[in-house]
């Protein structure tokens, strides 16, 4: 090695010594913020790279009375902040915003808002979505935000195999299932239907909002009644006309873009890429509907202020902003999250999105729909309540298992894990307490 | 002798293939156009080339600050570790004292407490201390996570300096802290080298303990992880090479040093 490599490698090395001696600061910023008097806007929406980036923007130019720096966390990570910061009594976030499942648990460590909610009349929010806010008790604890849904994505090139008589806006399970038996046939064997059943994916809340309340119009006491039997035993049958790699999807926009799939069942921000290039070529349609009625599952963000935060007014003042319709309206344009207060939407939407919002005033206006929402107040435990309902898929649908023995060992693990937890029922199981499999 | 030379290199190369072809590809889809990646059967050679979602992924915000972050955590935790863990180390190969084995099993305790648990409680101190939401405090967690395999790995480099080296050093006037700074001291360096790269990866791919114990001033793992796992592919790769390439350059610098360790002889 020659001298002068050695010497570099040397001034690297000493260079990289010096680094910590630099770094008195304590830190760089990494959201954008950090000055005194900027508002720090813990939740666990907007993840993702792209959502993130364009919820930033509209924070930087909608929001004038602050500069918010926004830090989107998982589900964890965000109960454990806010816990250990109201706890040690040291707040440093001034503004939290998660789905209503995130922040049930989390009510004894927020703030009241009904001063907040009083000077908000105005925005029109649904008396339900108050009421959600209110945690169960008598105050405010968050103020709604926005809200979304799952729906399915079909290509109309699948709409050839849709059998006479049933109309896709419309379609029954029994009619979806007979459409995607034909699909799979039609298309050389090769199944056209996707769902989001990778680790990331969301088909739990296919199970928990769609298929079971639609088949037994309960999500958690019904759990091993001999409806949820029916509704396994027809989830066995669709999955053999599945494409098999949907265990590998998290986002079913993928497999749809790329034309591995024709069909696909999401989260409405996981589809909304899906007919972006081509509008014309795709249609976006409720979920079937079952014996019991159309099933569908109402996901729900909040927006609170911690105990003891500081600059609580400028927290105010940034929700005011945000529950305002324009705002409210540009994150539905750019993150397909739609508003929770009154208005019409406008109809220069992005061709996906007006798509979407379509399907989702169907869904929510059809004389059958039952609501459902993602398990209310188990906090850490909400995935385990998840990981029953995917461990009964894998059991039955996967390793081929007996559907009543496979819910009744299932059951037996729910109740064990509810029973910890003793929290109220939610919808659409009739509101009791403690909610358990009966 | 031939044949055996031929199935060293093929060795060698199979070996240099399983670590290479991984990093190889993850740099490609991270080049890669996202319509290119949804392309079925995938091309293995850099056909549509596109800096698009590289670009964006560092853009985004946080990156650069989550950049720096990490560099300084990493590199002060390895200088904080060597500082308080090569003395240690050094103290257990050289003295027989009293309690030498237990002491040795109990430095592993504190990796047999997993990190939420420790960081839970250590979130609650730091705030009380005003430490919370700075590197320092993410310094203070990965030093205290890297210490006991930094004690343990330098006393056993230290066991294989001979003591007689030291003790005719010292023969020829030097004080121990002389003879310990220019005898010891180089000999243990290739296995210095080995624990610091340990540390300082350690640290870069903490993520638990640094997501609850900072806010605005994260490491980049700690910012970027999450994003990311919920992210589209495209970017999941981008990041991804964003996220192994300055452990790589670090242990390219820390390569030469460790080129002794299993030489004929520690020289």
């Amino acid at each position: 090695m020659t001298n002068e490599a050695r010497a570099t490698r040397r001034a690297l090395l000493q260079a990289a010594l010096a680094a910590p001696v630099l770094a008195a600061c304590g830190g760089v910023s990494t959201s954008g913020t950090g000055g005194a008097g900027s508002v720090n806007f813990l939740s666990t929406q907007f993840t993702p790279v792209e959502e993130r980036q364009r919820f930033e923007k509209i924070l930087a130019d909608k929001v004038t009375s602050a500069k918010v720096g926004y830090n989107p966390v998982d589900n964890a990570t965000f109960a454990t902040t806010l816990r250990t910061q109201v706890e040690a009594g040291k707040v440093q976030v001034n503004l939290v915003g998660g789905l209503h499942g995130d922040l049930a648990p989390l009510g004894d460590k927020l703030m009241d808002l009904d001063d907040l909610a009083g000077s908000l009349t105005d925005r029109g929010f649904a008396a339900d979505l108050i009421e959600l806010g209110k945690l169960g008790g008598t105050t405010a604890k968050y103020i709604p935000w926005m809200q979304a849904t799952y729906m399915m994505a079909v290509n109309k090139k699948a709409l050839q195999w849709l059998p006479s008589g049933a109309d896709v806006q419309k379609l029954t399970y029994d009619q979806f299932l007979s459409w995607m038996t034909a699909a799979k046939a039609g298309n050389g064997g090769k199944p056209v239907f996707g769902l989001g059943a990778g680790p990331k994916g969301l088909y739990h809340r296919f199970f928990q909002g769609f298929l079971l309340p639609s088949f037994t119009g309960g999500q958690i006491t019904t759990f091993r009644s001999a409806d949820a039997v029916t509704a396994w035993e027809y989830m066995k049958e669709l999955w053999a006309q599945t494409a098999p790699a949907s265990t590998n999807y998290d986002f079913v926009q993928e497999p749809l873009q790329r034309g591995e799939v024709l069909v696909g069942f999401d989260h409405v921000a996981r589809l909304a890429t899906a007919p972006k290039d081509k509008p014309d070529e795709w249609l976006m349609v409720p979920a079937p509907s079952g014996p019991k009625g159309l099933g569908y599952m109402l996901v729900i963000a909040g927006l609170g202020i911690p105990k003891g935060a500081p600059d609580a007014d400028k927290a105010k003042e940034v929700i005011r902003t945000l529950t305002t319709p324009p705002v409210q309206t540009e994150v539905l344009r750019q993150n397909a999250f739609f508003p929770v207060v009154k208005g019409d939407l406008p109809g220069d939407l992005p061709a996906a999105i007006g798509l979407e919002a379509k399907a989702v005033a169907a869904q929510q206006s059809a004389s059958n729909a039952i609501v459902s929402l993602p398990p209310v107040g188990l906090g850490s435990k909400d995935g385990e309540v998840s990981q029953i309902f995917k461990d009964t898929f894998k059991a039955i649908c996967l390793d081929g298992k007996a559907v009543k023995a496979t819910l009744d060992a299932q059951a037996t693990k729910l109740n064990a894990i509810l029973d910890e937890a003793k929290v109220a029922c939610w919808k659409p199981d009739p509101a009791g307490s403690p909610c358990r499999a009966a | 002798m031939r044949r055996h030379r031929f199935g060293l290199q093929l060795a060698c190369v199979a070996i240099t293939l399983f670590f290479g072809v991984p990093l190889y590809l993850i740099a490609l889809a991270a080049f890669s156009s996202r319509e290119s990646l949804d392309r079925f059967p995938l091309p293995l050679l850099p056909t549509d080339l596109s800096a698009e979602t590289i670009t964006t992924f560092l853009g985004s915000t946080g990156v650069v600050g989550g950049y720096l972050n990490s560099l300084m955590v990493g590199l002060s935790t390895v200088v904080l570790a060597l500082v308080i863990g090569v003395p240690a180390g050094y103290a257990l190969a050289r003295h027989a004292f009293r309690g030498r084995d237990p002491y040795q099993l109990f430095l592993l305790l504190t990796r047999a407490l997993p990190i939420v648990v420790l960081s839970v409680p250590l979130a609650r101190i730091f705030l009380q201390t005003g430490l919370y939401d700075t590197t320092y405090a993410v310094t203070l967690l990965h030093t205290a996570l890297a210490l006991p395999t930094t004690v343990l790995i330098t006393s056993a480099v230290f066991v294989g300096v001979p003591r007689e080296h030291e003790e005719a050093a010292q023969v020829f006037g030097a004080s121990p802290a002389r003879a310990f700074a220019r005898v010891v001291l180089p000999q243990a360096l290739p296995g210095i080298a080995a624990v610091a790269m340990f540390t300082f990866v350690l640290s870069w791919n903490e993520v638990l303990g640094a997501t609850i114990l900072t806010l605005n001033q994260r490491t980049l793992p700690a910012h970027v992880l999450t994003t990311l796992s919920d992210s589209p592919l495209a970017y999941r790769f981008a990041g991804g090479l964003a996220l192994i390439l300055p452990a790589i350059v670090f242990v390219a610098v820390m390569r030469r040093y460790l080129l002794n360790m299993w030489g004929t002889t520690l020289r």
